[in-house]
């Protein structure tokens, strides 16, 4: 469904693809330099001086033991729910827009789930010791907790990044070949590696169908059961406004939202920089403005329904946590955060809105603090009003320490992402040709694809 | 032959024990800072690695006198437990005494004999030998002998019981001044004086509270910190919980809610400096409505005729229908007590309003009888140096002479009057007058500050002594105190300094011992000696290694419940004018209400990083000062939680945080004591204010005490902040049913236990 | 019987009612409000015992806390009819404690005698278990803690220090009772008797508000004094299961 006026051509396709991976202007150097930098600067720094110095470099106290670390490991989960997600459920429903988005989108999954992982580490009192969070055979026959929603969450995370980590792959390894067989010198080398020697027959493309179509069918519930998953280390406790039965969707629901507006973001600056004008077009954001509207609406459905039954419920301690976070200290965050999830994306229902690029980029990155704000607040607010009012004795403020991770969060985000766009074809060179007309044999066009 | 393997050896040796006299044996073996390597090569007799030695001695955190036993490690002090034959505290312990381990291995502590070099007060010294610190302390007093003018010596102690306090007595005697004063501010001088005017003995009686089912404190916090916590709170929780079928009653009266306060089944604000014409509200109704039916009646009626109920409602501010009720209660229950002390004793009327309560006791037959007030007997060391203690007057006049060059040499001993006198007093600057100050203080206090000499003592965890409880507990009992751990430091126990003066003095002769420890022997042989059955049963080292074993020795000489009465010129003394107040209600509107702090007590206990982080009982303040207010009295004022005020007085001001404190009079303004430390370490200095400093002068006339409840205030906004940091959070259960009440009598039956109730958890 | 049935059949008695009641003992603390003045002594005594830190000053003011045994204070009513109400609030020794299922290393966990015990060595400092508790009872440290010389000569060898990012908590005073029980066996007991242990706390407290034993033994003074109906646990709608009973507080005024 490319737009009929659509001049490309197969070479077109290969050519600015390959381009996008081998000519690398000083711009691009410029900005890796300064996303480098910036992780080091804001991650790497701030980490190894906590590490140092101790959790308390942060700013969480007694009894409010968890703080933005863990909102942001929320949050990067979250946004890592749209990529591998959406291109499954598009590759399964055969919607042929999503060609030119997938691979980005997947990435941006990989990505995101390797810095919430990171944000795991961060979190811990003594991440040095994080492996015993794995069952590994050793001679103390010590093993993990098996009832820990945490070591669920161990299990589901690491199962969904080897999960997309493969799916990714696979989807690209025809374009390797096309970059390989386009290249020269240690890329033709490199290239090689990861093609697995794909030549492109008739057997090898049915196979890979075969595999893809697999691999997108287990891993549809495989990212619902992740987020669900994340939303019971909170929903299993005994916290008023945690122990929720209403958060493993809520917190689905509340991922793929901030993916979707995380891939709209991705895809301007993708489409903009990138120069890929031509494959990530109106459609596009049209379609993704109608499911984020779809999404903000369900959103604040459960939203709703989270404030009914905690006050419908009549607990004095639900009701405290309820009031604590609406109308407390951080109760501005919280109607920040409905400004921005709930009512902004209505402008989502007028087209001219869903296909303006820049005001879509806005929305999108609007989502996205909204979405954050939401996630600290899950955090940040209820630990503050559990059951014994004396030991609500202190305002958590993250501190310098902590913005700065998050902060330095997204530059590693960025870091890892511009790596990627050198090497993985950023988008699909097989699957945008299938959307064009095919060359005729022995036409020029022809010619220059052989 | 027996087989003992090593485990068992390591056991039998230390297992539980109870050592004796650890200083004595450990002395040599682990001087500090000598490390060795392998510490015990060769280990002291009863000592084992890893099995703990315990060591019986005495609390010296306050003056209650508890019985603690020291747990020790490889010669460590590791923890301070009640020892359990004492009866004062029956094994138990207050948070302040279990703080003393860190008067032993506080980090501040002074480590050697230190001669001033630098102008005074400047905190320039220089460290010295014993012998050159002792030599140059006696050469002063030396020539002021030999001039004959040894009045000019002073000794201001801290009021220290027992047979040491006994030799400061002997060694200014023999030195030949008379000027030897026991001042310690929280001492309960009002309280001893109205037992004499009342009783006709100078005491402190015990008050039976275990057996009690009444009691009317007023202004007492015997509960927080008032004169014997320990031992009032165990006598408090049996007489609550301890029997079966009968809970005992209590009612508090004072303006600020106290520990005490909280517990009391009543609480009741009086107009601060009221509290005794309460009391004679109280007595002429008992006499009037026909509680009473002594042969003194018509004394007594007529003594109380001016309190009428109505008159004293209008006094104190408590209706009517409440002092009847309250006369009822305390007449109509028996056994019932009435105390009184705290800031009740601390104002202008204080000995009269103590003499009311008295007075009380005596009406509703409390005296002598078992759950009531019993008289104790002469204590096992004789009449003690507490009963001579010098009040607030005596120091004036010390600061009075000073000014005028009649004191030339000023000894300190365990007393820090810079700290605790108020400002208008100009202690300070009379010190200043005195040509030589030595101090025997362990700390860097504020007056030590300010010697020229410091000749610095052990800390009671490495000194000799002994104690008599005071108040008593009805019979004759001792404490021993003796070296849990070898001294840390190059300083020397206080009465070792004493004896070594004397020493240099020539006054060896009426001075013989060589040393505290062989003077405390001594001592206690003459208890040997005057105590039959244990001289016909077991040598005197039989005695004296029991007694420090046990850590306690006791005689059963409990009075007899005499018939008492009173003399008819002491009933028509009895009366409570109106208290007087510094400064004009319209100028001052606020009663000044200071009181000791839990944890840091008169601020002794301020350098004790344990003590300065155990969150205030009532606020769960930490680490700071603060002024309590009444919520409506805040809200006139539109002040909140942690806006600074200034509080001034006539005589001076500080600056503090506001604290609303929902149980305080309004017309009221409470602020702690204990901070506001200029010296004595890290972990006191520089923090919060000491609010001593703005009381004014005024004494109780009868003993000439301060008044230091007698201080009005106004406050007045700095418009800044401060934050006042504290553990506690939101103050009301919300429903939440953590603490749950039932009424009296509800706890009568067991209910079906708790064991009963269902696991749900049970997997599928 | 295979490896998976003998598993499925270890779990299934696991939590049956009366699990731990099979065990030797039932360690249980009986706190009596009507007692308790809140005179701190017994958090005191917990800070000496157990070797808790110093946090300092900007420390307590960033809220955090370190007591193991620490006193909540509730005003009720309006000056002048106000009272406050004291309750120490300590580890409550849950037979159905939260913070062990969360734990991902098993850092915590129910121990024979009842307990809910802490492996620092184990602990990564995920705090969760902080985060389950309902009592809020659970104590992080945020840092490494000095004690300034001299004063790490009081610290107490049967206790370890903590280090950063390990959470920690009430024992129960698991140092003495093992102390107890290796005594009792030194003389020939199968038992310890009752009051042989006493945790600090208890050992200390002024008011004999503490009371702490075994609630397997129906002789014990824990047990008589949990048979009594002012016996109430601290959020029992929760279902944790608490091995602390407290009595409640007899209000003067109320009958
Ligand atoms: N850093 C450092 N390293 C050291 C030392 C040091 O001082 N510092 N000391 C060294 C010395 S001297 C030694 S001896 C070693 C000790 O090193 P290890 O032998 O590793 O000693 P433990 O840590 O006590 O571990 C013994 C294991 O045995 C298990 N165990 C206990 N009882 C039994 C039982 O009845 N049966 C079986 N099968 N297992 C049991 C315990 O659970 C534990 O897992 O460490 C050496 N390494
Ligand atoms: N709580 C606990 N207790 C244990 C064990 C445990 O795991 N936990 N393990 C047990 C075991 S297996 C062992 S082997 C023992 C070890 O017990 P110890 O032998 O007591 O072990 P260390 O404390 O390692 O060393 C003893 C002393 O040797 C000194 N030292 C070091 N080098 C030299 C030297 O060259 N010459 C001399 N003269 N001294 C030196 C050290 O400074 C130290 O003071 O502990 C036992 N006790
Ligand atoms: S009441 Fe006084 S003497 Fe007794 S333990 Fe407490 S501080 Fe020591
Ligand atoms: S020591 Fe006893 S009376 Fe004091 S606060 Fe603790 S439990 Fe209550
Ligand atoms: S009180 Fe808290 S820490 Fe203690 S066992 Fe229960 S849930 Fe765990
Ligand atoms: S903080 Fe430690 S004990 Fe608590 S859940 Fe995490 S690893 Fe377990
Ligand atoms: S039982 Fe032991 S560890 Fe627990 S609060 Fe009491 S003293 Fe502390």
């Amino acid at each position: 469904m490319q737009a009929k006026s659509s001049p490309i051509s197969y070479a077109d396709v290969n050519n600015d693809i390959v381009r996008s991976l081998v000519v690398t202007g000083p711009k691009y150097y410029i900005t890796l330099a300064a996303a480098i930098s910036l992780t080091l600067i804001c991650y790497f720094f701030p980490w190894f001086y906590q590490l140092y110095y101790g959790i308390g470099a942060a700013g969480m106290n007694h009894p409010q033991v968890w703080g933005t670390y863990l909102a942001s490991f929320i949050f990067w989960i979250g946004l890592s729910h749209s990529g591998t997600l959406l291109s499954c459920v598009l590759h399964l429903t055969n919607s042929a827009w999503r060609k030119a988005m997938y691979r980005s989108a997947e990435a941006m999954t990989l990505f995101s789930l390797m810095v919430a992982a990171s944000m795991v580490a961060v979190h811990l009192g003594r991440p040095w010791f994080i492996h015993w969070s794995l069952p590994y055979p050793n001679q103390m026959e010590m093993w993990p907790n098996f009832r820990s929603p945490l070591l669920f969450d161990v299990m589901a995370i690491t199962t969904y990044l080897t999960g997309s980590s493969i799916f990714i792959y696979m989807g690209s390894i025809p374009d390797f070949a096309a970059v390989r067989d386009r290249t020269t010198g240690w890329r033709h080398y490199m290239y090689r590696l990861l093609s697995l020697g794909w030549r492109g027959t008739d057997t090898e493309w049915h196979r890979l169908g075969w595999a893809y179509t697999f691999l997108a069918v287990l891993i549809i519930p495989l990212a619902v059961s992740v987020h669900s998953i994340v939303s019971w280390d909170f929903a299993l406790s005994v916290v008023p406004a945690l122990h929720l039965t209403i958060f493993a969707p809520y917190f689905v629901v509340g991922a793929i939202y901030s993916g979707t507006a995380g891939i709209v973001t991705v895809m301007f600056v993708l489409r903009k920089y990138m120069k890929f004008e031509k494959y990530i077009t109106e459609l596009h954001f049209d379609n993704l403005g109608k499911l984020l509207l779809a999404l903000s609406l369900l959103w604040t459905y459960i939203n709703m329904l989270e404030v009914f039954t905690g006050w419908y419920s009549g607990e004095s301690a639900e009701l405290e946590a309820l009031e604590y976070k609406l109308f407390g200290k951080y109760g501005p965050l919280y109607w920040e955060m409905i400004l921005f999830c709930a009512v902004t994306p209505l402008l989502c229902m007028f087209k001219r809105f869903r296909t303006s690029f820049v005001p879509m980029l806005i929305l999108s990155i609007a989502i996205n603090i909204g979405m954050y704000t939401e996630r600290f607040l899950i955090v940040g607010t209820s630990l503050s009003r559990k059951y014994l009012p004396d030991a609500w004795n202190s305002l958590y403020v993250p501190s310098v320490v902590e913005l700065s991770i998050l902060a330095g969060s997204v530059a590693l985000f960025c870091t890892l992402f511009l790596i990627f766009v050198k090497i993985f074809p950023s988008v699909s060179i097989y699957e945008v040709k299938e959307t064009l007309p095919a060359p005729e044999k022995g036409s020029p066009q022809w010619q220059a694809t052989q | 032959m027996a087989m003992i393997d090593r485990r068992d050896f390591v056991k039998l040796v230390g297992a539980g024990s109870v050592g004796a006299g650890a200083g004595f044996m450990l002395a040599e073996t682990i001087k500090h800072p000598v490390e060795h390597l392998i510490p015990y090569p060769v280990p002291p007799e009863e000592f084992s690695q890893g099995i703990a030695t315990w060591y019986n001695t005495v609390c010296s955190m306050c003056s209650a006198g508890c019985g603690i036993s020291v747990r020790t490690l490889e010669g460590r002090a590791k923890k301070i437990e009640g020892n359990p034959s004492h009866p004062v505290n029956q094994g138990r312990l207050c948070a302040l005494g279990q703080a003393g381990l860190q008067v032993l291995y506080n980090p501040d502590r002074l480590t050697a004999p230190m001669l001033r070099t630098g102008e005074r007060g400047d905190g320039a010294f220089v460290q010295t030998t014993w012998e050159e610190g002792l030599a140059e302390a006696a050469n002063r007093l030396s020539s002021l002998r030999a001039s004959g003018q040894v009045d000019r010596v002073c000794f201001l102690a801290g009021g220290v019981r027992g047979h040491v306090g006994r030799l400061f007595e002997r060694f200014m005697a023999e030195l030949g001044s008379d000027r030897l004063l026991n001042c310690d501010f929280g001492h309960a001088q009002t309280l001893y004086t109205a037992s004499e005017l009342f009783f006709g003995e100078r005491q402190l009686p015990y008050y039976d509270l275990e057996n009690t089912r009444y009691v009317l404190s007023f202004g007492a916090d015997f509960l927080g910190g008032w004169l014997s916590p320990v031992h009032h709170s165990l006598g408090f929780g049996r007489s609550r919980q301890g029997r079966s079928g009968v809970r005992g009653r209590f009612v508090q009266i004072e303006p600020r809610m106290s520990l005490s306060g909280a517990a009391a089944d009543e609480w009741i604000p009086a107009r601060p400096g009221t509290e005794g014409i309460l009391a004679l509200g109280i007595a002429r109704h008992i006499v009037e409505e026909g509680g009473y039916a002594g042969a003194d009646r018509a004394a007594w009626a007529e003594s109380l005729a001016g309190y009428t109920t109505e008159r004293v409602a209008e006094q104190t501010g408590i209706e009517s229908a409440t002092i009847v009720r309250l006369a009822e209660a305390f007449a109509g229950t028996r056994p019932s007590l009435a105390i009184g002390g705290g800031a009740v004793g601390n104002h202008t009327n204080g000995v009269d309003a103590l003499v009311a309560v008295n007075a009380l006791n005596y009406l509703a037959g409390n005296i002598g009888q078992t759950g009531g007030l019993v008289f104790n007997p002469v204590p096992a060391f004789g009449p003690t140096a507490r009963a001579g203690q010098s009040g607030y007057r005596a120091l004036l006049e010390l600061a009075e002479d000073a000014r005028q060059g009649r004191i030339e040499v000023l000894i300190l001993n365990a007393t820090n009057p810079v700290f605790a006198m108020p400002a208008a007093a100009a202690f300070e600057q009379a010190l200043a007058e005195i040509p030589f100050i030595v101090s025997l203080s362990s700390f860097m206090d504020e007056t030590t500050a300010l010697a020229d000499l410091i000749l610095p003592s052990h800390t009671y965890l490495e000194s000799w002594g002994d104690d008599t409880p005071e108040p008593g507990v009805g019979f004759t009992v001792a404490a021993i105190a003796q070296p849990v751990v070898a001294p840390l430091y190059n300083t020397r126990a206080t009465a070792d300094i004493i004896l070594g003066l004397a020493q240099e003095l020539g006054l060896g002769d009426a001075l013989p011992w060589a040393s505290a420890e062989e003077y405390i022997k001594a001592s206690w042989r003459e208890i040997y000696e005057r105590a039959p059955p244990d001289a016909a049963t077991r040598s005197f080292d039989e005695f004296w290694r029991s007694v420090l074993k046990a850590g306690i020795w006791g005689e059963e000489t409990r009075r007899e419940a005499a018939a008492f009465t009173v003399d008819a010129s002491v009933i028509a003394r009895v009366g409570v004018a109106a208290p007087e107040f510094s400064g004009s209600s319209d100028e001052y509107p606020f009663v000044l209400h200071p009181y000791s702090s839990h944890a840091l007590h008169d601020g002794r206990a301020a350098n004790l990083p344990w003590m300065q982080e155990l969150p205030d009982p009532m606020t769960s303040v930490v680490y700071g000062s603060w002024v309590e207010l009444n919520p409506a009295t805040a809200e006139e004022l539109e002040l909140r939680e942690g806006d600074l005020v200034e509080v001034q007085s006539a005589h001076g001001a500080v600056t503090v945080p506001v604290f609303v404190f929902p149980a305080i009079r309004p017309d009221v303004v409470a602020v702690p004591i204990g901070q506001g430390h200029s010296e004595y370490g890290r972990y006191a200095k520089n923090r919060g204010v000491n609010v001593l400093e703005i009381l004014a002068p005024l004494v109780e006339p009868t003993t000439g005490s301060l008044a230091s409840s007698a201080t009005r205030v106004r406050l007045v906004r700095t418009g800044r902040t401060a934050r006042i940091v504290k553990t506690g959070g939101a103050s009301r259960q919300l429903g939440r049913g953590v603490v749950q009440t039932t009424g009296e009598g509800a706890s009568a039956g067991p209910r079906a236990t708790l064991k009963g109730i269902p696991i749900t958890v049970e997997p599928a | 019987m295979s490896f998976f049935d003998d598993f499925l059949a270890k779990w299934r008695e696991y939590r049956k009612p009366g699990y731990y009641e099979r065990f030797d003992y039932a360690w249980t603390m009986t706190i009596d409000l009507d007692r308790c003045t809140g005179c701190e002594a017994c958090v005191t005594a917990c800070q000496a015992e157990n070797n808790i830190p110093i946090l300092g000053e900007a420390e307590l003011a960033k809220g955090r806390e370190m007591q193991w045994m620490r006193i909540e204070r509730y005003w009720e009513g309006e000056y002048p009819d106000v009272k406050l109400r004291f309750i120490p609030m300590l580890c409550q020794h849950c037979d159905a404690a939260p913070c062990e299922t969360v734990c991902p290393v098993s850092a915590t966990y129910h121990n024979q005698d009842g307990l809910n015990a802490q492996v620092y060595n184990r602990c990564i400092g995920t705090r969760s278990c902080a985060v389950y508790c309902p009592y809020d009872v659970r104590y992080f440290n945020y840092t490494d803690h000095q004690w300034d010389k001299p004063l790490d000569e009081q610290l107490n060898p049967d206790v370890t220090v903590r280090e950063k990012g390990v959470m920690e908590k009430c024992t129960f005073c698991i140092q003495r009772i093992r102390q107890a029980k290796d005594s009792a066996k030194d003389d020939g007991r199968r038992r310890v008797r009752d009051g042989e242990v006493q945790p600090a706390c208890v050992q200390s407290c002024p008011a004999e508000a503490l009371v702490f034993g075994d609630r397997q033994d129906p002789e014990s003074r824990v047990s008589s004094m949990m048979d009594n109906a002012r016996a109430y646990r601290v959020l029992e709608e929760l279902n944790t299961l608490p091995s602390v009973v407290y009595l409640k507080k007899v209000d003067g005024n109320a009958g």
